[in-house]
């Protein structure tokens, strides 16, 4: 049954050439679970947005958009807000009230229900989503996860049939977004809600999803089975920029189908999940197997080189002991008095010129870590030296001028400017560059982060990657030799992931030393020198990522998960598809 | 079994008894003079803000409680030459036990009344208030509740920006005055333009979910029970009573030209024990909550 249907649809943003949504025809319905993907910028959100009346943004708008048949732009305000739920990419900014219950009532107190109601339904979805703990809690002492929880919930007291969620995910840590997206599976699965999502977590969302929605510059490219769109983005002879995106098993699947048309015996099962990964390398290594054995070459051959290169790789890594750029010896440091040690005797050294990731759960005091490195807290005890600096004794002068650089958790935090350009000329604000310079470098840096077609624009107008990119453009331009980020991957699409990879291995070329809060762990198994795990207020068991995620059972990438039966060294796809190579030969 | 906060079993009544209570205590004792009724409030008050804060409360009784009562009666006893019973001569100018005394009074009633209205902050949160304006001015309720959400968020974005530009080697603390200047109205403005555009996307989110719908209800978690109507009518019997006896003159008194109670007789002994009572009712709640608390957990 068809709930919300597309019919020729376009839209153009005033004052802008270029469609935004481009002849878009469908329809949606089943109470399925509909994941919108696609590059940012590619009218993910506009075309979220033509479904909800009062979200509808201003421009040309040709075709019809309908819900159950009404056209939705003529629908009756209590409809569209009872009838079609929508929650957006910001946790903070949607919360109206102080208090947990209060955000709860808000939409039933709209709709004018009697108190009675109110309290049954509000009990009702706190109980669903275990809501019920921190009921009576104020807004400001959840966790951004809690307060997107809480979004969702209050959406879902209103009892909708259609739920749409842009980017819901994009402002969370990994953790707190999987548990996300876990409800709203459950929201799908047990209240039969109609779910439209868009999202660039492809590796978390892909399993839960029964059809997916390819866009690309304003069109939908794809409308099919979640397997069906994978099979299509993997196949394609130059891979489709989504296909990063993809979970890496249903990468390794397509690479070794590339490899070996017959590596599989059915063609059209591509796994989704690590379980079905596991038995997909079962079938694989039982035919490899049986083939190795009659060449009789495992160790000497293929596989035992591969092996030895990685091992060797790492290795060199580990012993290229440059000098030290930040100590951290023995810190302890705690929020408030009666509070809790987040920082117990911790000791953190990171060298000149490598890439470090510092992992761990959440609230763990990962960013606590690198606000005392700047000197934003200061810690009870302990020492903490940048370039050799005691920072207790340096001037701010001396701590920031080329030296460390900080990329705050919210992007709007560094903007001052009414366009991106001059927000990052804003960065040579007090400096004495020649002018000609900072043009230049301005556009370099524009072109660098793939915004030049947005100079113009307002940073606020950005979408949530696209502010992430301008902010770190901004703290770039001032060329820090020591750059501090905190989950820089947050919001950004697949795609624009690899570019970002891109950038910060240039700048580690020209010798700038990185050292990066995550929760990312496929992203800082592919490209971090150093990993550690920060845990119980220290970071433990730092070692070369390679090591680091190859020792660890479950705090490891999705590849290493599927093949460590087999390969206990490979942690990323390429290497995995590297070794699986190295066998056939 | 001090500083139980939210704990406080008066405090679980429901928000209009609180609120009727802590307006007919604080009106009986800003309206008279009389000793009895200023002394039980003062001790009261005293001892009920200990009991809800617990330590802190010691402490700020110390240090600016008393420090009220000593100053009224030192200032009251310094300026006011009434009376007819000297102490001493200052130049020239009488200083008489009248306007010690009055002082005193004075003093006490001040400080007592401060003490409900600390007990009061404690008892009536947010909420309550809220819950209790909100029916006769539902868009103010809600406003209320708006702004006590983004107090703290904007802090804490405030908090963000200023670590944000020091991290950009822009510090507030260093550099001349002008710089800093500078900094501050730069650091103000993009509190201002972060926040004015997250509020239109809280106004969606408002709209969204149908947020101008004719007929808007307000919700609540309170609930007006048996106990809350008991308690109810206690506070008010009891109050009227004792603003009877106040109307009927059997309370007043006269400190100048010299102390003397018009009219004190049996009744007068029997609205003061009205009035104790009255003081010492969330006092015994609490009391008698906590021990009910203690020999069911040691039953257990």
């Amino acid at each position: 049954m068809e709930t919300i249907a597309f019919k020729g649809v376009s839209f153009t943003y005033p004052g802008c050439e270029r469609k935004a949504l481009d002849n878009i025809t469908l329809s949606m319905g089943d109470s399925d679970f509909i994941v919108l993907c696609g590059k940012s910028g590619c009218g993910k959100s506009t075309f979220l947005r033509q479904m909800k009346k009062n979200l509808i943004p201003y421009g040309r708008f040709e075709g019809e958009v309908t819900y159950k048949g009404t056209d939705v732009s003529e629908l009756d305000k209590r409809t569209c807000a009872s009838r079609i739920g929508f929650v957006q990419q910001n946790p903070d900014n949607q919360i109206v009230t102080d208090k947990v219950w209060h955000e709860l009532a808000f939409g039933l107190e709209s709709l004018g229900f009697a108190n009675e109601v109110i309290r049954q339904r509000v009990a009702e979805m706190a109980s669903f989503f275990g809501i019920q703990n921190w009921f009576r809690k104020d807004i400001s002492e959840l966790s951004g996860g809690q307060k997107q929880l809480l979004n969702l919930a209050s959406v879902m007291v209103m009892q909708p049939e259609v739920l749409i969620l842009d980017e819901p995910t994009a402002q969370l840590d990994p953790l707190a977004a999987s548990e996300f997206l876990r409800a709203v599976k459950r929201v799908n699965l047990e209240l039969g809600t109609l779910i439209i999502i868009s999202e660039h977590r492809l590796e978390e969302a892909f399993p839960l999803a029964d059809k997916v929605i390819l866009m690309d510059s304003a069109k939908v490219v794809m409308y099919d089975e979640t397997e069906k769109v994978a099979a299509f983005l993997a196949n394609k002879d130059n891979p489709h920029d989504m296909y990063y995106g993809l979970p890496s098993i249903m990468r390794i699947y397509s690479e070794l189908l590339k490899q070996d048309r017959d590596a599989f015996a059915d063609k059209n099962a591509c796994p989704l999940t690590i379980r079905e990964g596991r038995l997909m390398m079962e079938e694989y290594m039982g035919s490899k197997q049986a083939s190795d054995e009659e060449t009789d070459s495992i160790e000497g051959g293929g596989i035992g080189r591969m092996k030895q290169d990685i091992r060797l790789k790492s290795e060199a890594v580990e012993n290229t002991r440059g000098d030290l750029v930040i100590e951290m010896e023995d810190v302890w440091f705690r929020y408030s008095r009666e509070g809790m040690d987040v920082l117990r005797g911790e000791n953190l050294y990171i060298r000149r010129g490598e890439w470090f990731a510092l992992m761990g759960g959440n609230g763990a005091g990962k960013s606590t870590t690198l606000k005392a490195i700047c000197g934003n807290i200061k810690p009870y005890k302990g020492r903490i030296k940048v370039d050799g600096k005691d920072i207790r004794k340096a001037s701010v002068k001396e701590l920031f001028d080329h030296r460390l650089g900080m990329l705050p958790q919210n992007p709007q935090a560094v903007f001052t400017e009414i366009n991106c350009e001059d927000e990052l000329f804003e960065a040579f604000a007090g400096s004495k560059v020649k002018d000609e310079v900072q043009t230049e470098k301005v556009n370099e840096m524009l072109e660098l982060l793939q915004l030049s077609h947005l100079r113009k624009s307002n940073p606020y107008d950005l979408s949530g990657g696209e502010q992430q990119r301008l902010a770190l453009g901004k703290i770039l331009l001032l060329e820090p030799t020591i750059l501090l980020l905190d989950e820089p991957t947050k919001g950004l699409d697949p795609f624009f992931k690899r570019t970002l990879a891109d950038i910060f291995k240039k700048l580690k070329e020209n010798g700038t030393t990185i050292l990066m809060v995550s929760h990312d762990i496929e992203f800082c198994a592919e490209y971090a020198d150093r990993c550690a795990l920060f845990f119980d207020g220290t970071a433990i068991s730092t070692s070369t990522s390679k090591r680091f995620f190859a020792g660890n059972n479950f705090y490891t990438t999705a590849a290493n998960r599927v093949v460590r039966k087999w390969f206990p060294q490979a942690v990323t796809c390429e290497e995995v598809v590297d070794l699986c190579a190295g066998l056939s030969t | 079994m001090i500083g139980l906060k939210e704990l406080s079993t008066f405090g679980s009544f429901h928000p209009s008894v609180n609120f009727t209570y802590f307006v007919i205590v604080v009106a009986i004792s800003m309206s008279t003079m009389n000793p009895w009724f200023l002394a039980g409030s003062f001790i009261s008050a005293f001892a009920y803000t200990i009991i809800l804060s617990g330590k802190s409360a010691i402490k700020f009784n110390i240090m600016f409680i008393i420090p009220i009562v000593l100053i009224s009666a030192l200032l009251n006893m310094l300026f006011m030459h009434d009376g007819v019973t000297e102490l001493f001569y200052m130049y020239e100018n009488a200083v008489t036990i009248e306007a010690l005394i009055y002082g005193i009074m004075m003093g006490l009633m001040l400080s007592g009344v401060l003490m409900w209205l600390l007990c009061y902050q404690v008892i009536m949160t947010s909420d309550k208030f809220i819950y209790l304006f909100g029916r006769i001015l539902p868009t103010i309720a809600l406003t209320i509740s708006m702004i006590f959400r983004y107090i703290p968020l904007i802090r804490k974005r405030f908090k963000e920006i200023t670590e944000g530009q020091r991290c950009m080697g822009r510090d507030l603390k260093e550099g001349s005055f002008v710089d800093r200047v500078h900094q501050s109205v730069k650091e103000v403005s993009i509190l201002i333009a972060w926040s004015l555009e997250s509020s239109i996307e809280t106004s969606d989110s408002m709209e969204a979910r149908g947020y101008g719908i004719q007929g808007r209800t307000s919700f609540h978690l309170f609930h007006f029970s048996m106990r809350d109507l008991k308690m109810m009518i206690l506070i008010v019997l009891l109050g009227g009573l004792i603003i009877a006896g106040n109307i009927a003159d059997r309370t007043t008194i006269y400190y100048y030209p010299y102390i003397r109670y018009p009219l004190q007789d049996i009744y007068s002994y029997i609205v003061y024990g009205l009035y104790y009572i009255l003081l010492i009712l969330p006092i015994i709640t609490d009391i008698g909550g906590e021990v009910r608390w203690r020999q069911l957990r040691l039953k257990a």
